[in-house]
C-alpha cells in the first residue's frame, strides 16, 4: 500500500523549512501498526479455522470454478471428522472455534489495550473553533 | 403474534417516550450553539461513552439483533469465523483514520464527509459526487428500514385491522422523523447510547438464564452434532408472498436418509400430487410433483404434501413432517382454537420449475463451510477472506461511521472509546453465538425468513415464567430490532439532510446563507426526506432489495481510498481522488449488475465484489495521482505540515 510519502513532500519541507505535522506522522505510524495487527489476526484466524474447522475443502477447479480454495490443492487430510470434535475446558465451544477465534479474540483485546495505553499518542488535534461564523440575523431559539 | 404481552407494549412505549425526552434535551442545546455544527455534528463534542456507543450502535445497526442471530440459527458455529474480524474492528475502524480525519476536518472546519473531501482536494466535483452517492444509497437503504420498522410495530401491537401496515408505517415515520429533525445529531447519539447499554446488559443477563434452562453449551453442541437431518422449505405463495402458511420441515427419522426434497411444478393441467423416491440411491431427493387444476394452476397446499408423505408406506417410517414456527395456522372457531396446519398453496413464480431443499445434518452446524437450505455452501474460503476484510477495513469507510470520527472531542476520547468498544463487541458478538446455539434445543423449527426472530424467541420463551423483571428483559429484546432500526434510520436521515443542506445548498449555491435560513432548510429537508421515503415504503419496488445489498459495500468502495489516501498520502491529487471514487463505485455496481436482471453477483476467484472494488479504487487512486501529480503545494502544506 502506498502509505509511504513522497519525495515531493520532502521537497516542500526542505524548500520552506516546514515541520511535518506531528498528528500526521503519529497517525501514519499508528495506522501501520494497526494494519499489521489486523493482517496477523487475519492470517492466523483464517488459516487455523480453514484447516481445522472445515468438514470439506473442495479444490477441484472443474467443480468450483477458479476460486481461491482451488489454489491450495486437495486438503483432504484436513477434512474434519465430526466424531472427533473436542470442546476444550468443557466450555462447549468447538475446538477449532476456541483456538481459532476465541483465543485470538482475547489476544487482540489485549493488543488493543497495549496499543491504546502505550503506543497511541494523545495528540492535540487543533482548535475546536466555531465551525460556522455566527450570522447577524436570526440567532433565535426556535426552529 | 402470540408472544406480545402488555409488558412488552409498555416497554416499547417507554422506549419511544425515552427517545422523545432525549430529543427534547438535545433541542435545548441546539438553541445555545452554532446551529449547523451542533445539528449535524454535536459541536464536535462527543465524549468517550457517547462516541463508543454511537459508534457501536451505528456500525452494528439492525444486523446484530436480527440478521446475525438469524444466521447463527441457520448455520451454527461457522458464524464465529464469519464475525471473527470484529476482534480487530474497533481498533481498525476507529484507530486507523480516527485521529487524522478528525484533525483534517478541523483544519477546514468540515462538518460532513463530502465536506472533508471537497476541502482536502479543493474540488466541488468531488463534494457533489460524494453527496449524491450518499443520498442515493441512503435513500434506498432507508425505504427498506422504514418498511421493517412498520412491520415491527404492526407485529408488536397486534394490529389486524385494514391498512394496518400503512398506519404502522405512518406511526414509525412520524416518531423517527420528528425526533431526528427536532433533536439533530446529539439526539441520535444519545439514543444510540441508551440502546447500546440496554442491549449489552440484555445479552449479559440472558447468558446465565439460557445456560441454566437449556442444559448448557457443552450439552447443546454435543446434541447438535448428532441431530438428525432436517430439510426446511421456504416457498412463496402463488401471488409471490413469503410466509403464507405453506412451509414445512422434513425430519429424517431413520435410515436411509434422503438427500432432500424437490417440489416440481406440474407440466400439465389436472396433474395429481405424486411422490417419487429411489431409496437405493444415496444421493436421491424425494421428488414431489405438485397438483394442478383444469386451468393448469397449482393447487397443492403444505397440508396436502404432509398428508401424502404420511400416507406413503415407503416414506412414513423415515420422514416426519412438521410445521415450522408460525406456519401452523390457528383459527378460533366457536370459541375454540383449531389448528388448520399449512393451508397455503405452494406457488411457482414464472420460469421457476422446481425448488430443491437439502437435508442439513447437525454436524454441518458445528463445522464449516455450512450450507443453506438450498444446498449452497455458506462460508467458503473466498468468503472467509472477504469477510475478514469486509468488517474491519470496509467498515471504516461508511460515511455514517466516519462522521462520528470527525465528531469526537479529543485524542484521549478516541483512545478510551477504542478500548470501550473492543470490550463491548467482545461481550456481545461471541456470547450471542453461545446463546443461540444453546437455545436451539428449545426453539421451534424456523424457516430462513422467520429465523430473524431467533433472539426474540429465546428472550420471550425462556423467561416467560420468571416474573415481571424477566418479562421486561424479554420485552427489551422484542423492542431491540426496533431500536436498532431507529438508530440506523436516524443517523441516515441526518446524513441525507447534511448532504443536502451543507454540501449541496450552502457550499454550492449560497455560501452566505443566514443561520435562520439554514435552520429552516435543515428541519424541512429532514422532514421532506422522511415523507418521500414513507411514500416509497408504502409499496417498495422489487429491485430495492438488490440495491440495498450492495449499498453499504458501494459506499465503502466509493469512500475508503479517496479518504484514506487523502489523509495519509501527500501525492494524492484531486483527479486521483475522483478516479478512485468513481472507479470503486462502478466496479461494485458492475459486479452486482447481474442481480438486477435475476442473475447472481460476480465473485471473481470466489472473492466478494467488495474486495475487487477496493482493489480497483486503490489502483486508480494511485495511478491517476502519479500521472496527474504533483498536487498543489498549498494543499500539501496545509494538511501535512504545521
Amino acid at each position: 500500500m502506498p502509505l509511504t510519502n513522497s519525495e515531493s513532500g520532502e521537497e516542500y519541507a526542505a524548500a520552506s523549512q516546514l515541520v511535518e505535522d506531528p498528528v500526521f506522522r503519529n497517525s501514519l505510524r499508528e495506522a501501520k501498526i494497526i494494519i499489521s495487527i489486523w493482517a496477523l489476526a487475519m492470517v492466523y484466524t483464517c488459516t487455523y479455522c480453514y484447516l481445522n474447522g472445515y468438514e470439506s475443502h473442495p479444490s477441484d477447479p472443474a467443480a468450483i470454478g477458479p476460486a481461491v480454495s482451488s489454489w491450495f490443492g486437495p486438503l483432504k487430510s484436513y477434512d474434519r471428522d465430526p466424531a472427533r470434535l473436542t470442546t476444550p475446558l468443557g466450555l462447549g465451544i468447538p475446538d477449532w472455534v476456541f483456538y481459532g477465534v476465541v483465543t485470538p479474540w482475547i489476544v487482540c483485546l489485549l493488543a488493543t489495550f497495549v496499543f491504546c495505553l502505550f503506543v497511541f499518542k494523545e495528540d492535540d488535534l487543533g482548535d475546536d473553533q466555531e465551525l460556522l461564523p455566527a450570522t447577524s440575523e436570526g440567532d433565535s431559539v426556535d426552529g | 403474534m402470540a408472544e406480545t404481552s402488555i409488558t412488552t407494549m409498555v416497554v416499547f412505549l417507554l422506549y419511544i417516550v425515552g427517545v422523545f425526552v432525549l430529543a427534547g434535551l438535545s433541542h435545548q442545546l441546539l438553541s445555545k450553539k452554532s446551529f449547523l455544527s451542533e445539528y449535524f455534528l454535536g459541536s464536535r463534542g462527543l465524549g468517550t461513552w457517547t462516541l463508543a456507543f454511537t459508534f457501536a450502535a451505528t456500525s452494528a445497526s439492525g444486523g446484530s439483533f436480527g440478521g446475525y442471530p438469524s444466521l447463527i440459527y441457520s448455520h451454527g458455529w461457522i458464524l464465529a469465523l464469519w464475525i471473527a474480524s470484529y476482534m480487530v474492528v474497533p481498533l481498525c475502524t476507529m484507530g486507523i483514520m480516527g485521529k487524522r480525519i478528525n484533525q483534517v476536518a478541523r483544519k477546514s472546519n468540515a462538518i460532513t464527509i463530502p465536506d472533508v473531501l471537497r476541502d482536502r482536494f479543493e474540488s466541488s466535483a468531488i463534494g457533489i459526487f460524494a453527496s449524491l452517492t450518499i443520498v442515493f444509497f441512503t435513500v434506498c437503504f432507508l425505504v427498506a428500514q422504514f418498511k421493517l420498522g412498520a412491520l415491527i410495530i404492526e407485529d408488536t401491537f397486534n394490529f389486524s385491522f385494514a391498512l394496518a401496515y400503512e398506519i404502522s408505517l405512518v406511526i414509525f415515520a412520524v416518531v423517527v422523523v420528528f425526533y431526528t429533525s427536532y433533536g439533530g445529531f446529539r439526539a441520535v447519539v444519545w439514543t444510540d447510547v441508551m440502546q447500546g447499554i440496554v442491549m449489552g446488559v440484555g445479552v449479559l443477563v440472558l447468558i446465565p438464564i439460557v445456560m441454566a434452562k437449556t442444559g448448557g453449551l457443552e450439552n447443546a453442541t454435543k446434541t447438535l452434532i448428532q441431530r438428525a437431518p432436517i430439510a426446511v422449505t421456504n416457498v412463496p405463495s402463488p401471488a409471490g408472498a413469503k410466509g403464507t402458511y405453506n412451509d414445512l420441515a422434513f425430519k429424517a427419522l431413520g435410515s436411509p436418509h434422503p438427500a432432500g426434497i424437490v417440489y416440481r411444478r406440474p407440466e400439465n393441467p389436472n396433474t395429481p400430487l405424486s411422490i417419487d423416491w429411489q431409496p437405493d440411491d444415496p444421493e436421491a431427493f424425494i421428488e414431489i410433483t405438485i397438483a394442478s387444476d383444469a386451468a393448469g394452476h397449482v393447487i397443492s397446499t403444505g397440508n396436502d404434501v404432509k398428508q401424502a408423505i404420511e400416507a406413503d408406506p415407503a416414506l412414513n417410517n423415515i420422514l416426519e413432517v412438521v410445521f415450522p414456527y408460525k406456519n401452523d395456522q390457528v383459527k378460533v372457531i366457536d370459541g375454540e382454537k383449531v389448528s388448520l396446519g399449512a393451508t397455503g398453496i405452494i406457488g411457482f413464480p414464472e420460469r421457476t420449475t422446481e425448488y430443491r431443499f437439502v437435508m442439513l445434518y447437525g454436524h454441518e452446524l458445528v463445522f464449516g463451510p455450512g450450507r443453506s437450505n438450498t444446498g449452497k455452501p455458506f462460508h467458503t474460503l473466498g468468503m472467509v477472506l472477504s469477510f475478514f476484510v469486509f468488517w474491519a477495513i470496509t467498515g471504516m469507510a461508511q460515511p455514517s461511521t466516519m462522521v462520528r470520527l470527525i465528531a469526537f472531542k479529543d485524542s484521549k476520547t478516541l483512545n478510551r472509546a477504542i478500548m470501550t468498544v473492543t470490550v463491548y463487541f467482545g461481550m456481545i458478538y461471541l456470547p450471542i453465538i453461545a446463546i443461540i446455539i444453546a437455545a436451539r434445543t428449545v426453539l421451534p423449527v424456523l424457516t430462513p425468513e422467520d429465523s430473524d426472530r431467533a433472539i426474540v424467541l429465546v428472550a420471550t420463551r425462556l423467561v416467560a415464567d420468571m416474573g415481571v423483571w424477566y418479562q421486561i428483559l424479554g420485552a427489551i429484546f422484542i423492542a431491540a430490532p426496533f431500536a436498532a432500526v431507529m438508530s440506523t434510520v436516524d443517523s441516515m436521515l441526518l446524513l441525507i439532510s447534511s448532504c443536502a443542506v451543507r454540501d449541496i445548498y450552502q457550499r454550492t449555491f449560497d455560501p452566505d446563507v443566514s443561520q435562520r435560513r439554514v435552520k429552516i432548510i435543515s428541519y424541512s429537508t429532514t422532514a421532506i426526506a422522511g415523507i418521500l421515503i414513507t411514500v416509497a415504503a408504502l409499496k417498495p419496488p422489487d429491485f430495492l432489495q438488490l440495491l440495498i445489498v450492495f449499498g453499504t459495500g458501494g459506499l465503502a468502495a466509493t469512500f475508503l481510498f479517496p479518504t484514506l489516501l487523502g489523509i495519509f498520502w501527500k501525492q494524492m491529487t484531486r483527479q486521483g481522488a475522483l478516479a478512485a471514487m468513481i472507479g470503486g463505485f462502478l466496479a461494485m455496481t458492475g459486479l452486482f449488475a447481474p442481480t438486477l436482471v435475476g442473475g447472481s453477483r460476480i465473485d471473481i476467484l470466489g472473492l466478494h465484489p467488495n474486495l475487487w472494488s477496493l482493489v480497483v479504487s486503490m489502483t486508480l487512486g494511485v495511478v491517476v495521482s502519479k500521472l496527474t501529480g504533483p498536487p498543489p503545494e498549498h494543499l500539501v502544506r496545509r494538511y501535512f505540515y504545521k
